[in-house]
């Protein structure tokens, strides 16, 4: 926590949950430096990127260091992936919209995160937009966002819909 | 010693810090320099300011320092070298004793795993392509075909009917002309409705199977039934049991199987030919027909009391052209999927061409949309479709020399069916047979002129 102009800039960990190939590096690289490539490349172990967010008007003009943490692998549960859970403050869980075995798959990365951080706050993204034009949230998302009190947002990193938007509101929950 | 020591950080490309117990550095060999020492540093910099990433682990770092834990790793953790490269480190962080040195309280080490890593991740990468591959393959059929485009007030009114319905275990009438979408709202509400991605969903098109096939392909049959019977088959209500089977073309049911299908609705039991046991199915069941079915009834073509076991929850799905801008909306969305199923990048389309496809009529609905966003993509020659390139009935008539255009209805009219047949019939002979010719002939797609020949009995191997 240090001083800014107006308020108070907090540093705070977020990570990126989801299976394989939902777009989670995408998202982040989009948010993080505005930039898209269609090209698949897996992640190993944990990307790190930061972001500052901020002011924010309705919590005393405080500001935001998101560190984000690009998770590989969290579909197996290891002590390394318990540890990049470790700490953070909230998560970004995202879906496959193209792929309806992303929504139904066995999560128990999620429940590991949740036992690990029980305070995090969570926004549940349905990436791909651009591929799935339906505006209705997936069935099987429905009961598992409302269980984990979280708003399930689509998102495109192709055409950058509502990337800023999830991190914004992820940033306003975190401050207020 | 010291210089072994040495020897072996070098060898293995291993970087180290030291901390005091306020967490500034203390010392660090020149490895660490090249992994985490941003010049503009102060020279006595923070753990905190090496390590962004240790957000979120005070606690932990802490423990380290007061030596309740003794280590803290974080394996992996990706950065790029000063050519672009990705590099991999494990960052661990130990506890130093304090009887060993009264100052240096925390051991950071950072090793370089990126050969292993490199290696893994190729092998993790190829894989998961396949699994990809095969997700994109599956979701095509099953989850790209549930989604339901536009905005307008026709299909809102859809979507509204497919929420409502999925909640309730009801049976479900899906109307409208061919090509409306009537399967792709049927595989809306399964999806809705399933609890889990088992549900099955059977799809019969009762107009495809022929009437001697259809019983034993609904109820399934044990062995010795008939003739070939070799052995036992589960019908088709078997296989949708605890999802939904969804009868498409029910208006082309044929009467004594009408009665069946009765029967069963109203028990939800039945038995396979054959056989003696009765069987009881959970499923939901959505019909689908473009017959106007009181229009069937009248004409005793269809029976009453099965129209109104079937009509609990009806929807008349909207035509294309009744959709106004959902139209632009649609084809955007079927340029989008099929440019990558057909490998080209495309951007988008003309205002000229956009105009041509608000003022058409398709009367073909959704699945002539698609077939001629299709073939414009395969012979657009840039990025943007134009008008030109969709080649819509109109200017399949333009082709013909006006030859359709000269078509006029005879004052005792005529039957659609048979002149449907008869071109077919045409086109097959012109052909000899290949199909492929023969829907080009008739501007169909392949799809659609199998699916046409088979409805009509039609066999390509006659024609050779």
């Amino acid at each position: 926590m240090t001083s800014a102009q107006n308020g108070v800039v907090y540093s705070k960990k977020i990570c990126m949950l989801g299976t394989f190939g939902v777009g989670k590096s995408s998202l982040v690289k989009r948010f993080v430096h505005g930039i898209f490539d269609d090209t698949y490349l897996s992640t190993i172990g944990v990307q790190i990127y930061e972001k500052h967010l901020g002011p924010f008007p309705g919590a005393c003009s405080n500001e935001l260091n998101l560190v984000i943490w690009d998770l590989a692998n969290i579909e197996k549960l290891t002590s390394a992936t318990k540890t990049y859970f470790g700490g953070a403050a909230a998560a970004i869980v995202v879906f496959d919209l193209t792929r309806h075995q992303t929504f139904d798959e066995k999560r128990i990365y999620l429940q590991a995160f949740r036992d690990k951080n029980p305070r995090a706050t969570y926004i549940f993204a349905t990436n791909k937009s651009d591929l799935f034009a339906t505006h209705e949230v997936p069935a099987p998302l429905t009961a598992l966002a409302k269980s984990y009190a979280a708003p399930c947002v689509r998102t495109s990193a192709k055409t950058g819909e509502n990337v800023a938007r999830i991190f914004q509101m992820l940033g306003e929950s975190l401050l207020t | 010693m010291d210089e072994y020591l040495k020897q072996i950080l070098k060898t293995k490309r291993i970087g180290f810090a030291v901390f005091n117990e306020n967490l500034q550095l203390l010392g660090h060999n020149f490895r660490f320099t090249a992994y985490r020492m941003p010049a503009d540093l102060t020279p006595q910099p923070s753990l905190w300011q090496l390590f962004s990433l240790l957000t979120g682990s005070e606690e932990t770092i802490q423990a380290i320092i007061t030596g309740r834990k003794s280590e803290y790793t974080i394996e992996k953790v990706n950065s790029l070298d000063p050519a672009g490269r990705i590099t991999y480190h494990n960052l661990t962080f130990y506890s130093l004793p304090s009887h060993v040195n009264k100052s240096e309280r925390l051991l950071c080490l950072i090793d370089d795993v990126t050969t292993q890593a490199a290696l893994e991740q190729q092998i993790r990468q190829k894989n998961y392509e396949i699994q990809l591959v095969k997700a994109q393959l599956l979701s095509k059929d099953q989850f790209l075909a549930s989604g339901l485009l536009g905005d307008s007030e026709p299909i809102r009114m859809v979507r509204e009917f497919v929420h409502k319905v999925s909640n309730h275990n009801t049976t479900i009438l899906l109307q409208g002309e061919s090509g409306t979408g009537k399967s792709l709202v049927a595989r809306l509400i399964h999806n809705a409705a399933a609890t889990t991605d088992k549900s099955p969903f059977v799809e019969i098109n009762c107009a495809a199977i022929p009437e001697t096939l259809l019983e034993s392909e609904l109820f399934g049959y044990e062995k010795g039934a008939f003739t070939n019977a070799l052995s036992s088959k589960q019908g088709l209500l078997e296989a949708a049991d605890g999802g939904t089977l969804f009868l498409d073309e029910i208006g082309e049911l044929p009467s004594s199987m009408q009665v069946k299908l009765l029967t069963f609705l109203e028990t939800m039991r039945f038995r396979r030919l054959g056989g003696i046991e009765e069987k009881r199915v959970q499923l939901r069941l959505v019909a689908a027909t473009n017959k106007n079915l009181k229009e069937a009834i009248s004409q005793n073509e269809f029976r009453q009391d099965l129209f109104y076991r079937i009509n609990v929850a009806a929807l008349s799905l909207p035509p294309l052209r009744d959709l106004g801008p959902d139209v632009i909306i649609l084809a955007e969305h079927f340029m989008r999927v099929l440019a990558i199923d057909l490998k080209k990048e495309m951007e988008g389309f003309s205002p000229a061409a956009k105009q041509k496809l608000g003022n058409y009529l398709w009367p073909g609905n959704v699945r002539e949309l698609r077939n001629v966003i299709e073939r414009a993509i395969i012979f657009a020659t840039g990025d943007i479709i134009d008008a030109s390139d969709l080649l819509i009935m109109d200017d399949f008539a333009d082709l013909g020399n006006g030859l359709t255009k000269n078509i006029r209805l005879p004052e005792e009219g005529l039957s659609l069916e048979e002149v449907e047949r008869d071109l077919l019939n045409q086109s097959l002979k012109q052909s000899h047979g290949n199909q492929s010719q023969a829907a080009r002939l008739l501007g169909l797609s392949l799809d659609t002129f199998r699916y046409r020949i088979h409805k009509y009995g039609l066999t390509p191997e006659n024609y050779r």
